[in-house]
């Protein structure tokens, strides 16, 4: 089964063989090609080359094309603020002042704004990976999408004017419309409609005058033939219910909602759930073995019908690319995945690991520490690079695997102080960790030690 | 007809008129403004309560405290100096972010609970931080950030407040999406706050100790 037939499976409400794996890498996709979010957000070819980046090393069942909410903002009029590390944020807000509508001419049209750049990026992706690899477009939700336009003025609005609130979602219905019709023409498979701000209003609030424009735009995808997903941010808890009663395949929760709680909800509804690895505790600042870990248990605490594992969110720009192997691999080989935190964890003291006497080796020695370069991507590509150097060196180097899934492994990952895989040892000092060398880098190295 | 528990109830609806025009008629009645106050700033603090545990939300809670600003215009003239604030909080989001939703909400739970807030906005610069300790010599600043990227913002931020000498002379508390207590305590943040609610209720509470 390929990745995007689990994808759509689960988002059809059946069960997949197994739970599938979508990360959420927008502007952390940049990081991985050491470009900025700025030139990812901006430049075609960087945003192409970082998401073929992020399919190498994540091995993702279903993976966003961009992850901007700006684009339609941008293109009506709001005055963007760029940022190295993360997408825009709007500086303006063009209604702040006035309770008049946009004129209709000012929506988004295939030539304005980032879109040539944005769908020709999602037509090469559709090319490339869209065989196996469900795409996610994503569409800013109306919700946002008005006060984007507005300002926090349309809080106030919502008690004051709600003509006016009823009027302005209807255009930004309308722009969701135009962006998903754009959107599906490129090749994509999910079009995820994100609205962080609904977090913010009560239950009753998002019934009176967002229900209808979401209501709306699901039943368009649907109609188009297409799956959806409503991505929330924030403390939804109060919302899931109601934002189950638009119709969407999938809702996608952060770290804010309790995903066991939820699941009961939308399971109610037969609508399938993913989420919600915490951002910055966990991907940005947790080691490999906590982000392995929370995920063996997500997986193994909730039913895994209607299910998709993801991060809450966006990935922050400089989560550890080892924390998100950790996370794919444990979402791949759960069972594996289970036993090696287990033994992680367990006292070492009855295996004794031997180190080779650094100081004195009679050649470069490669060591290749991975999770298991069997079955998890990134380690697959470590190893075929070091392998590439066995071939090119032969006895002129001396070349070792690890797989962590070795108890006696895992004690000589304790013992050497490694905690990220996969990575390179060479002569006892750490050289490559979850990035791949170029076979010329690789090389060159070695070439310094002979 | 006790105007107020009127008041009090035209408040927590948000309705600016009628809550001004019960506030003018307990005056008018004897009421004295210190008591028309008190039970404004017990309905705010009700009303942090309810946005904290998720019963209120960002429009009602926007618009309470636009009701609770025009009734307070009415006292206002009445209060003298030392009436009219528990202490002094400056506030800012830090450069680089642009979201203010949190931060107003924040400043308006302060204010609720009687408390002076100097706004600095958004994208506030660390320099700019210190000029207002300088000038308004606040009892607590508050920093929020929302975003993973200006985080460390947070962070230079108190260390320009301590280059500048200014540390010992104000408490600092920090919030947004990204931040946690963990790392509050690691960049030498007196207090955080995990959402706009608490943050009003530790600001309340350390003022009134320390007033």
């Amino acid at each position: 089964m390929t990745g995007k037939e689990r994808v759509l499976m689960t988002l059809n409400h059946k069960m997949a063989d197994r739970v599938p794996w979508v990360p959420f890498a927008g502007v952390h996709a940049a990081s991985l090609i050491g470009k900025n979010a700025t030139e990812a957000l901006t430049d075609g070819d960087v945003l192409f080359d970082s998401l073929m980046e992020v399919k190498k090393l994540y091995a993702p069942d279903g993976m966003p094309v961009i992850f901007d909410l700006q684009i339609e903002a941008e293109i009506l009029g709001c005055e963007l603020l760029w940022a190295d590390k993360g997408p825009p944020s709007v500086a303006s807000h063009p209604l702040e002042d006035t309770t008049k509508l946009p004129c209709d001419c000012t929506q988004p049209a295939p030539d304005k704004g980032r879109l040539p750049m944005v769908t020709d990026v999602m037509k090469r992706m559709s090319a490339e990976v869209g065989e196996d690899t469900a795409l996610y477009g994503l569409i800013c939700g109306p919700f946002t999408l008005a006060s984007h336009l507005r300002g926090n003025n349309l809080f106030m609005d919502m008690i004051l004017n709600e003509e006016y609130v009823n009027s302005l979602m209807e255009f930004t219905t309308t722009t969701a419309l135009k962006m998903i019709d754009m959107y599906i023409d490129a090749g994509m498979d999910v079009i995820a409609v994100v609205d962080p701000l609904v977090s913010q209003i009560s239950p009753e609030h998002f019934e009176s005058m967002c229900h209808e424009s979401f209501k709306t735009i699901f039943d368009y995808i649907k109609a188009k033939g297409k799956a959806s997903s409503f991505f929330v941010c924030g403390n939804a808890t109060r919302q899931i219910e109601v934002m189950c009663k638009t119709d969407p395949d999938s809702i996608s929760i952060d770290e804010n909602v309790v995903m066991k709680d939820a699941k009961e909800i939308t399971d109610k509804y037969n609508i399938t759930i993913g989420g919600n690895i915490p951002l910055t505790t966990l991907m940005l600042h947790g080691t490999q073995q906590e982000n392995m870990k929370f995920v063996v248990n997500m997986i193994d605490e909730l039913s895994n019908d209607n299910l998709i594992i993801a991060p809450g969110c966006d990935m922050p720009f400089n989560v550890p690319a080892e924390n998100t192997i950790g996370v794919a691999q444990a979402v791949r080989e759960t069972d594996k995945v289970r036993t090696m935190v287990e033994n992680y964890e367990a006292p070492k003291e009855d295996i004794y690991v031997e180190l080779p006497d650094y100081d004195n080796l009679d050649k470069p020695l490669v060591e290749v520490f991975t999770l298991d370069s069997a079955t998890c991507a990134a380690c697959t590509y470590m190893m075929g690079a070091m392998n590439v150097a066995g071939d090119e060196y032969g006895k002129k180097i001396e070349l070792v695997e690890y797989k962590f899934t070795e108890k006696e492994n895992i004690a000589r990952c304790v013992k050497m102080g490694v905690t990220n895989l996969p990575c390179v040892y060479i002569n006892g000092k750490l050289q490559w960790s979850s990035i791949i060398p170029s076979k010329e880098e690789l090389f060159k190295v070695i070439d310094g030690l002979l | 007809m006790d105007y107020l528990i009127a008041v009090g109830e035209c408040l927590q609806r948000g309705n600016s008129g009628e809550t001004r025009e019960n506030v003018i008629k307990a005056l008018e009645v004897g009421v004295s403004h210190q008591e028309i106050l008190n039970h404004m700033l017990e309905v705010m603090e009700v009303v942090g309560r309810k946005f904290k545990k998720n019963e209120l939300f960002v429009p009602e809670v926007l618009i309470i405290g636009r009701a609770f600003n025009v009734a307070l215009e009415v006292i206002s003239p009445l209060l003298a100096v030392e009436e009219k604030y528990l202490g002094t909080v400056v506030i800012g989001a830090v450069k680089g972010d642009l979201h203010d939703i949190g931060k107003n909400l924040v400043k308006m739970l302060m204010v609720g609970t009687g408390v002076r807030v100097i706004d600095l906005g958004v994208d506030v610069p660390a320099a700019k931080f210190v000029e207002a300790i300088k000038t308004y010599e606040p009892d607590i600043v508050a920093m929020s950030s929302l975003l993973t990227t200006t985080m460390i913002q947070v962070s230079k931020t108190i260390k320009e407040i301590q280059k500048a000498g200014l540390r010992d002379k104000v408490k600092i508390i920090i919030g947004g999406a990204p931040v946690t207590n963990n790392y509050a305590k690691n960049i030498g943040s007196d207090f955080y706050a995990i959402d706009a609610g608490t943050a009003a209720e530790i600001v309340r509470e350390y003022i009134q100790k320390n007033s």
